[in-house]
């Protein structure tokens, strides 16, 4: 042990060595208000959880926060944070023979029993190998020995577990609260009866949510497309159901207050999880039901709580569709009072149109005057937003922009996507045309005031959504639809910013890939990939590179609409909503036929169907399908 | 409660001006100027104490800090002046405030001070400061460095893309002995608005790298 504490003790001293060498080296060093030390022998199970980006992201991620709470809750277990250095402080390190280490204890990630990787989005997958590397834990699975920590990995992107399930020994599927706590369970039970690594990799498989490729052959057909997905261990699930909770648990309020400053410095809560709307493009819409909802009471002890125990100056309240809240009027004029009793603002997150009533705006407009008002209408013709089934007529968005601007507001903030399916040139200019028609409403009614902002992002066809059979539009189509758009702003005061089609190509290229894709992955890091999120630093050629090296073709992954009938990639995973009602999904929208909000009657997505036990034993859970 | 121009609800007499002084610590080296700034203003919220904010939709608490600790310094003596709106015990502020500190913050001292006082950084002249070595050094070669350093008349450097002149700013150096028995230096600098020397460009005068170091701020010093 005393050897152990010599090589911290120079670990902690050779970080702060070059600490002042780098860019913000309060990154680096934690310490901040309400983080979790406890000694490093005093527990039995070592929790690290990384979020692969710097730590200005990070530590504001809220899926990571509740996990380390909810770790620390135990007496047994430390969870202690890891976050991606920035260049400089990886080169230094990496001059320096520098290990990734713990914020808390200064740890050397191969000292722990398991690494937890948030893994969000697409782009950060270099940068969660790299980070692997960084650790000196071998990139690939099945280069793992038994003593070395077993590497676990969840969130949004994992959907679509295969691009990175070479890398991953097990996945979570879905809401980690219980499921973290599983596995821990899980280990601690597998380290009491020994065994090999193999043996704690058959006893995760048969945690609920959990997944572990390692168990699970896929075959190909010579053109690539998968003959068929098999589990080649009893103790493997067919297809793994994903987590979900059946109510939400208490929310968090022991934020962290970083030192430095990082985004999103606010306490966050979610008011309900899960949407009902079912916009076809919308992976987050899919893979998050059922919606379930908190009770205004709740909410705002949380925010009250919050503030107490951070002093934050912003509040923020998360949902994918907050005016969708079923008691958002008790709980928009709760907020007003919160606000002028603490001394703090508010952030709202996006709203959607049609269920927008003036008296929402009435109540919202003692919260946040003067500011930006955002709004989704993500297609420029009825004809489109019926397709991608996000029905609202022209008349209605004009009449809600009306209102926006009469009581007050100055800024809108719209938000579009191009390259959905079936757009045409005249989809794309119709975004342009009601844009500038926003800002001359909002000329005449507040002046010169007026503000519009045009958030153009790029359609990516997501796994376990209608729209995942879909081809992702070409970059040099897409580059011409921004040119479309620029040329029918140009000389009008409406400010565009756009996704760089390139990038939205990589990501595409990712969000469908297959088991196969990870060996691009792993060669775009050897060619220098890393930080592919970030505009400066992400290079296609070091993709393209990697794809014409692995003898793989990008645009089968990209371009190519998948067949109705072909075996997907992600088919052995249950996100709750069935493959037969996305088929059908599919087949409306190619008819233009929408597809009412599901409060209003049951279309058996098939959430019902694979959680109906969970929901009948918490009749009283928020739980607000019908 | 619509905008600045709200009416003024607490009479002038109620409103009282307290001085804190606090220690720095080693979590908090890497926290810079702006930093401490919205560190004491969540730590202020956090003590539910009558703290004086601004008016408007994004009040802020009134601050005074009375010079910027360079990033990657520690510190026994930072003062920093904040307002509120009606008087209290000094112990309950004292205690409040310690409550409220995050790691690495210290409350050491609370005192009410005139409301008509200058601002802080009017009032510095001086700050002293101690620097440690991470790697053991000769007393004899260390003082050479400082007496060659103090026979300069001037020492032109540049920071920033600005030329200054490092030596006026330097009013005394020391070479002293650390409880540990290892050589360490103090020096005083000049902390005037404007006028302000830095304990690290003295050490890089003097061959230091700022990976050798580590430079505690000991005592503020007003004019």
């Amino acid at each position: 042990m005393s050897e152990l504490n010599s090589r911290q003790e120079s670990l902690q001293r050779r970080v702060e060595r070059i600490l002042p060498t780098v860019v913000k080296p309060g990154r680096y060093v934690g310490g901040e208000l309400n983080q979790v030390h406890k000694p490093w022998d005093s527990v039995r199970t070592h929790f690290a959880l990384v979020f692969p980006d710097i730590y200005d992201l990070g530590q504001s991620n809220l899926g990571i926060a509740l996990l380390y709470d909810i770790l620390n809750k135990r007496q047994d277990v430390a969870a202690e944070r890891a976050f991606a250095p920035w260049i400089d402080m990886e080169a230094a390190m990496r001059e320096k023979g520098i290990p990734l280490f713990s914020l808390e204890n200064k740890r050397a990630l191969s000292d722990f029993d398991i690494i937890g990787f948030s893994l969000p989005y697409e782009t950060v997958y270099t940068n969660f190998i790299n980070l692997l590397d960084l650790s000196n834990i071998p990139i690939f699975s099945k280069d793992r020995t038994d003593e070395m920590p077993l590497v676990i990995a969840g969130g949004q992107a994992i959907y679509n577990p295969e691009p990175v399930s070479p890398f991953v020994d097990a996945f979570v599927l879905g809401e980690g609260e219980e499921a973290v706590l599983d596995i821990v369970n899980a280990y601690q039970a597998w380290e009491d009866q020994g065994g090999s690594r193999e043996d704690l990799l058959i006893r995760l498989a048969e945690v609920p949510g959990v997944y572990v490729p390692s168990l699970y052959e896929i075959d190909y057909q010579e053109d690539g497309r998968i003959t068929s997905i098999q589990a080649t261990h009893p103790s493997a699930s067919m297809p793994i159901d994903k987590r979900i909770m059946a109510e939400l648990p208490p929310p968090l309020t022991h934020f962290m207050v970083p030192n430095v400053e990082v985004v999103q410095e606010r306490v966050s809560v979610e008011i309900m999880r899960g949407c009902t709307r079912g916009c076809r493009f919308c992976h987050a819409g899919m893979v998050n039901r059922p919606i379930r909802e908190r009770s205004v009471e709740d909410i705002l002890d949380t925010l009250r709580e919050g503030i107490r125990q951070t002093g934050y100056e912003e509040v923020s309240l998360l949902s994918l569709s907050s005016s969708d809240y079923s008691q958002i009027i008790p709980l928009i004029n709760g907020l007003g009072d919160l606000l002028r009793e603490q001394q703090v603002n508010i952030t709202l997150p996006s709203l959607r149109i049609e269920s927008f009533s003036g008296e929402i705006m009435d109540a919202l407009q003692d919260l946040s005057p003067g500011g930006g008002f955002t709004l989704a209408p993500e297609a420029g013709t009825e004809r489109l937003r019926n397709i991608i089934n996000k029905p609202i007529s022209d008349a209605e968005f004009f009449d809600t922009v009306r209102a926006i601007f009469e009581h007050g507001w100055n800024t809108i903030k719209l938000y579009f996507m191009i390259g959905h399916p079936q757009e045409t040139l005249e989809d794309v200019a119709a975004i342009a045309e009601l844009a500038k028609e926003t800002l001359q409403i909002g000329r005449r009614i507040v002046g010169g005031r007026v503000r519009i902002h045009l958030g153009v992002s790029t359609f990516i066809p997501k796994p376990h959504t209608p729209f995942q059979w879909a081809a992702f539009d070409d970059p040099v189509s897409i580059q011409e639809k921004i040119f479309v758009l620029h040329d029918r702003l140009h000389g009008s005061k409406v400010k565009m910013t756009w996704n760089d089609p390139m990038a939205s190509q990589h990501e595409a290229w990712l969000s469908r890939g297959d088991r196969r894709i990870a060996d691009v992955i792993f060669k775009a890091w050897q060619n220098g990939a890393r930080f592919d999120a970030w505009r400066e630093h992400f290079n296609i050629e070091n993709w393209q590179k990697a794809f014409e090296d692995c003898n793989l073709d990008p645009d089968f992954y990209g371009k190519r609409a998948r067949d109705i009938d072909e075996v997907l990639p992600w088919d052995h995973i249950n996100a709750g909503v069935k493959k037969s009602f996305l088929k059908r999904d599919y087949e409306w929208s190619l008819e233009g036929k929408i597809r009412p909000d599901c409060r209003q009657q049951c279309y058996s997505c098939g959430i019902l169907s694979s959680f109906n036990e969970l929901r009948l034993a918490h009749p009283d859970g928020g739980w607000k399908c019908p | 409660m619509v905008d600045g121009s709200a009416p003024d609800m607490n009479p002038q007499e109620d409103i009282t001006r307290i001085r804190v002084l606090y220690a720095k610590g080693e979590s908090l080296r890497f926290t810079g100027h702006l930093d401490m700034q919205r560190l004491w203003e969540r730590l202020l919220r956090r003590s539910s104490l009558p703290v004086r904010y601004s008016q408007g939709y994004h009040p802020r608490a009134r601050l005074n800090l009375a010079s910027a600790l360079p990033l990657g310094f520690v510190s026994d003596a930072e003062l920093l002046d904040f307002w509120m709106n009606e008087p209290l015990p000094i112990n309950e502020i004292y205690a409040r405030l310690s409550d409220a500190a995050p790691p690495g913050l210290t409350i050491k001292e609370v005192l009410q001070v005139p409301l008509s006082e200058d601002a802080l950084q009017v009032q510095m002249a001086a700050s002293e400061f101690e620097v440690e070595f991470f790697d053991p050094q000769d007393v004899e070669v260390l003082n050479k460095k400082v007496n060659d350093f103090l026979a300069q008349d001037t020492i032109m450097r540049s920071r920033r893309k600005k030329v200054y002149d490092l030596r006026p700013l330097v009013m005394e150096i020391n070479v002293i002995g650390r409880e540990n028995g290892e050589p360490a230096l103090q020096m005083k600098l000049k902390a005037e608005e404007g006028a302000t020397g830095r304990p690290d460009e003295v050490l890089d005068q003097m061959g230091f790298s700022n990976t050798e170091y580590l430079v505690y701020r000991t005592k503020l010093l007003f004019s």
